[in-house]
């Protein structure tokens, strides 16, 4: 009892002594928590909003009816349904427990703002849809003017209005794709707010609806069903059930909504935090390295303190106690800061979001035992996993080093290391290497590049000695005796001038990973277009999945009519399933189509598909075991199932798809019409402007969709991916941060333990400039070395990802190591090493010389 | 400059002239040095001896340019070192003053060659090779050259000490109990060297000691106590600096100047 009490008191005296030294542990922990924190609560309160919000907006909704009919793409958040009849409602309207039944056509349609620019479609859906005049079953809700009664009326939600510069009784267009001319003539809310998140709502009258949004006239998507008074919901789709056609289901209310909230936090929700939990680790882990750095300095400063201690009687485990008790204190304080720091983070973006037009519903903070728990333990258990060495080399001190001179630990990197690290390098290159190489597989890529991490981790001490002596070379003839002196004081000690820049090089790493990552993508993304697309023009619009509401499929015969074009294809696309499992299928006319795609080999025929003949790419054929010649059953969504003849196998699906029918084939099957890609080529002397500005004229009458020439529409393609790199760069931001924070702790104790040696200095004659200089070098150093540590570790798990996705996915990969970019995250990490010195150079500076050389 | 040095026929290398040092003020106020005025001539070496408080490692300090004094002046040739601020001040430090301290007097990360080299390798200078050779083989260093300190004994530290601050040239080198730390051998050996070398070459050494038998290497011993130059002693030897300083103990305070 009384020895744990020791031990607290000796760490909370030394703690109170040493306050400046914990400020920078203290600072990586309160970031990597308050990071962490963040992101569960924000994830929590989207959650809870977005509950919050299907509940009410579903509220009156007692029952769903739909069809059972459904194919799901695999990866698609949502399966194609078929649509029910409409007049199912009249009947179901009938029924004595119901109260109101309304036919819910769905779609995708997309205004066009007062700027002539398309609003929204960068992602979250623009959905059209009928106005369903019964409030309660209507999730959107009439805030000014009137419901939609005449063609061509339609209400919007405000959000959308707001972004578009639309105004009631204002005239724009809608995309269904084909351009409608709509009037607005009322505003609506969703749930209280002004709209879905980004979504963007326009709602019509159901004639307008029928006739724009679905293939034929009394079709919708379901129908909304409220119950009469006294029926509960459960009581209300068992009365339902016997008057269903076949094919058709009916689920409560409640079950519809828990689908949607789950597609949202299944599809958007998940995503983005796992996203910013990945992050949130990283974060820590460099934390780690600079708090173990930290840690490990002090106890060897204190090397003699804790002699002292053992020679008066005290016993290991109380040292070791004392040590870890300061440093869960340290975490216990940081985390609990942290905490606070990430609940008001949260608070701040729920603030933030809807300043940047993004609608985040109201409600409080939802903050769970979990998001308070996980990162305050994270926290601890890192500070004290950290500290867990240190803690044990400090219990190991011996009485007698009491009496010695403070030896700081300069040993180079031992045998075993050395020799542990290269097996880990080597172990690590050749699961990379089976990974990537002979067996494709994304899971042992992955334990391979946690393998070269360790490896990297290990080698560093080994490495920083070498490394240091390479990259300070220079520096002894540029900065004469201060570059000398600052490349051998980082080479003093390779483990602590290993471990500093571990956490940076672990940042950099990461970094420089997306970084060519992202630079292989895009790279991909242009030659696929490069080596598939044949054609001049790309007529392009964001298809109903990614945002869109697609074109017109009446464009490309429109585009094919212009005297200045040879041909003009328009790509659809449709679902089926192929052998039980949903398939996306290119729904083109697929004689013309090799004359703007490049096929490859073709095997077979495109030129006569007819309404039973498909084409397949060859990996797909392979899979499935199909030639040219042999036949496969489609199940399409409105539960047909039709035998289609394989008439030609391709080499290249890049752009075309895997599977290829006809019009015609899809005709019967099809939903709402839309094509995604219109590849226009021009007739042989037409020059790129004059086509262009034919074609652009002739598509300006479909919605003006974009029209791009071939570079413009590989660059747009691989657009979203600077978009991602931006955000991780910033999310890696703090990691880099911290590890520059970890830079400048080191340093700032190093200082400490030199203060007789820079008192020398100074006596002898270097001047305060020199001594700043000096030590801002040595920082740079230690920088450069972690930060091209980092780039290569970074530039070759990128390229293991990059083959690894290759592998897996069958497509080919193009591999880019974007070198201008890779030069500036040099640039950046060198130059925040400079940055990281400048206090602790400051510091050195100012001490006073004779202080310096007098201290015994 | 208008002040008459205090020891005149010989120029003097460092001087002071009514130096007092204050530290701390109020009932804490502590007068390390209370008017001391006293030169050290070129080409001799001088040892500044006195009880422990009595103000010898503070003058030394405000002679060296590493302190400032309260008020009064210090001299290192001609050039008046309270009007130089630190960095004219570093610079003169690194071009005529050498140094030798009792311990942690050479870098652990250079190479005994550079800790020689070092006030001209911060200088940006070429040091001249045969007067570098000459201290190297004064001091019997040469096999050990490229060796780390930590590889050296503390006599051979300090011999690399001497030579460091010889091998630019100084006006003068001060040395703080330069044998504080070193058996008496050792000690010996690194006194003789100091003596030879201001002998031989006409260099300028001042030494702060306690210790008599160090002392005795010095062409005279200037004693302090109370901060206040109590006596000089021409030609010193062991005894008669340990007579000297025995006759401070009764009551060093009232006793004042013989």
């Amino acid at each position: 009892m009384t020895s744990t009490r020791a031990s607290v008191r000796i760490s909370l005296s030394s703690l109170r002594a040493h306050r400046r030294r914990f400020v920078g542990t203290l600072t990586a922990v309160l970031l990597g928590v308050s990071f962490l924190t963040g992101t569960l609560v924000m994830g929590d309160t989207l959650r809870a909003s977005f509950v919050a919000l299907f509940g009410n907006a579903a509220g009156g909704t007692d029952a769903v009816v739909r069809s059972t009919n459904v194919v799901t793409v695999s990866g698609e958040s949502e399966g194609t349904r078929q649509p029910v009849s409409t007049g199912l409602a009249q009947r179901i309207g009938q029924l004595p427990q119901v109260a109101a039944a309304a036919p819910d056509i769905q779609g995708a349609g997309q205004l066009i703002g007062a700027d002539g620019e398309p609003i929204g479609g960068q992602g979250p859906p623009t959905l059209a849809g009928n106005w369903i005049d019964d409030p309660k079953l209507n999730p959107y809700r009439l805030a000014e003017g009137h419901a939609p009664s005449a063609p061509g009326e339609v209400v919007v939600n405000r959000g959308t209005a707001d972004k578009g510069g639309l105004k009631i009784g204002d005239t724009t267009v809608l995309r269904t794709p084909d351009p409608v001319r709509v009037t607005v003539v009322g505003l609506a809310t969703f749930g209280g707010e002004d709209g879905m998140a980004q979504v963007t709502y326009t709602g019509m009258t159901l004639a307008d609806a029928e006739r724009h949004l679905t293939p034929k006239p009394g079709q919708a998507s379901g129908i909304q069903v409220r119950a009469g008074p006294g029926t509960s919901q459960q009581e209300l789709v068992d009365a339902l059930r016997p008057v269903l056609p076949p094919d058709t289901e009916a689920i409560t209310g409640q079950a519809s909504a828990a689908e949607d909230q789950d597609m949202i936090s299944g599809a958007f929700l998940s995503l983005f935090t796992t996203l910013l939990l990945v992050f949130s680790g990283i974060v820590l882990l460099v934390a780690t390295f600079s708090i173990h750095n930290t840690f490990a300095i002090v106890v060897a400063q204190r090397t003699r303190e804790n002699a002292l201690l053992r020679a008066l009687g005290a016993s290991r485990r109380q040292i070791l106690g004392s040590t870890l008790t300061e440093a869960g204190i340290v975490g216990v304080t940081a985390s609990a800061a942290g905490l606070a720091a990430g609940i008001a983070i949260a608070a701040g973006l729920q603030a933030l979001f809807p300043a940047i037009g993004f609608p985040f519903p109201d409600g409080s903070l939802v903050i769970s035992g979990v998001s308070m728990l996980l990162p305050l333990a994270v926290g601890v258990v890192v500070c004290i996993g950290s500290a867990l060495v240190p803690a044990v080399h400090a219990g190991r001190t011996a009485p007698l080093a009491a009496l010695r001179e403070t030896a700081v630990d300069d040993s180079a990197a031992s045998r075993t290391r050395a020799v542990t690290g290269l097996l880990l390098l080597l172990a690590s290159v050749g699961v990379i290497m089976t990974g990537v190489l002979a067996d494709p597989s994304v899971w042992l890529s992955a334990v391979g590049a946690v393998l070269a991490l360790a490896a990297f981790v290990v080698l560093g001490p080994v490495a920083s000695t070498c490394a240091v002596r390479v990259l300070g070379a220079p520096l002894g003839r540029l900065r004469g005796a201060t570059g000398h002196l600052a490349r051998r004081n980082a080479l003093r000690s390779p483990k602590r001038t290993a471990s500093t820049a571990t956490a940076l090089m672990i940042g950099v790493a990461v970094v420089s990973l997306f970084t060519v990552f992202g630079a292989s993508l895009k790279a991909t993304m242009n030659q696929t277009v490069d080596r598939s697309f044949a054609g001049d023009l790309a007529i392009s619009a964001p298809a109903f999945g990614a945002g869109g509401s697609g074109l017109s499929p009446r464009l490309a015969p429109a585009v094919d009519r212009l005297p200045d074009v040879a041909t003009a294809v328009g790509l659809g696309k449709g679902v089926a399933e192929v052998n039980g499992s949903g398939r996306a299928l290119t729904v083109t006319d697929p004689a013309a189509l090799a004359a703007v795609l490049d096929l490859g080999k073709v095997d077979g025929s495109m030129k006569a598909l007819g309404t039973n003949g498909i084409a397949v790419s060859d990996t797909e054929a392979d899979k499935l075991g199909l030639r040219t010649g042999s036949t496969t059953r489609l199940t399409f969504t409105d539960g047909k199932e039709r035998t289609f003849t394989v008439r030609a196998v391709y080499g290249q699906p890049e752009l075309a798809g895997d599977y290829v029918i006809t019009r015609q084939a899809w005709a019967p099957h099809r939903g709402q019409d839309s094509d995604s890609l219109v590849a226009v080529s021009f007739k042989d002397g037409v020059s790129a402007a004059d086509g262009r500005s034919a074609v652009e004229k002739a598509a300006a009458a479909y919605g003006n969709p974009e029209v791009q020439s071939r570079g413009e529409y590989a660059q747009s393609s691989a657009g979203g991916i600077d978009m991602m790199l931006t955000l991780v760069y910033a999310l890696l931001a703090l990691a880099v941060l911290i590890a520059l924070l970890g830079i400048a702790n080191t340093l700032t104790l190093a200082i400490h333990e030199r203060t007789r040696e820079l008192g020398l200095l100074r006596a002898v004659g270097q001047t305060r400039k020199q001594l700043r200089a000096m030590v801002r070098w040595e920082s740079v150093l230690v920088a450069t070395f972690g930060t091209a540590g980092g780039l290569l570790l970074g530039g070759f798990l990128g390229w293991v990802l990059v083959k690894a996705s290759e592998g897996a996915g069958d497509t080919a990969f193009a591999f880019a190591l974007a070198p201008a970019r890779l030069l500036v995250v040099a640039l950046v990490g060198i130059t925040a090493g400079a940055l990281a010195g400048w206090r602790p150079a400051r510091r050195a500076a100012r001490l006073d010389v004779l202080r310096a050389i007098a201290t015994d | 400059m208008t002040t008459a040095a205090p020891a005149t026929g010989t120029t003097t290398a460092a001087r002071v002239v009514d130096a007092v040092k204050v530290y701390g003020t109020g009932d804490t106020e502590v007068r390390a040095l209370d008017g001391v005025s006293v030169g050290f001539p070129a080409g001799r070496f001088t040892a500044i001896m006195g009880p422990s408080g009595s103000g010898k490692s503070t003058l030394m300090h405000c002679a060296a340019g590493l302190d400032t004094l309260t008020s009064g002046t210090a001299f290192i040739g001609g050039t008046d070192l309270g009007a130089l601020d630190d960095r004219r001040l570093t610079l003169l430090r690194r071009r005529r003053i050498g140094f030798v301290f009792q311990a942690f007097n050479l870098l652990p990360t250079l190479t005994v060659a550079e800790n020689i080299t070092l006030p001209m390798d911060l200088a940006g200078e070429r040091p001249d090779r045969t007067r570098l050779d000459a201290i190297i083989d004064t001091v019997g260093l040469r096999d050990r050259l490229h060796h780390r300190p930590s590889e050296l004994s503390g006599g051979q530290q300090q011999r690399v000490a001497v030579a460091r601050a010889f091998a630019g040239d100084p006006d003068v080198v001060f040395a703080d109990e330069p044998t504080g730390n070193l058996d008496s051998r050792a000690g010996q050996e690194v006194l003789r060297l100091l003596g030879r070398t201001v002998r031989q070459t006409g260099r300028t050494v001042v030494m702060v000691t306690h210790d008599p038998v160090a002392a005795a290497h010095a062409d005279e011993v200037v004693f302090l106590a109370d901060g206040r130059l109590v006596d000089r002693m021409p030609d010193p030897t062991a005894e008669r600096v340990l007579d000297r300083l025995k006759a401070f103990e009764p009551a060093p305070s009232t006793q004042g100047a013989p």
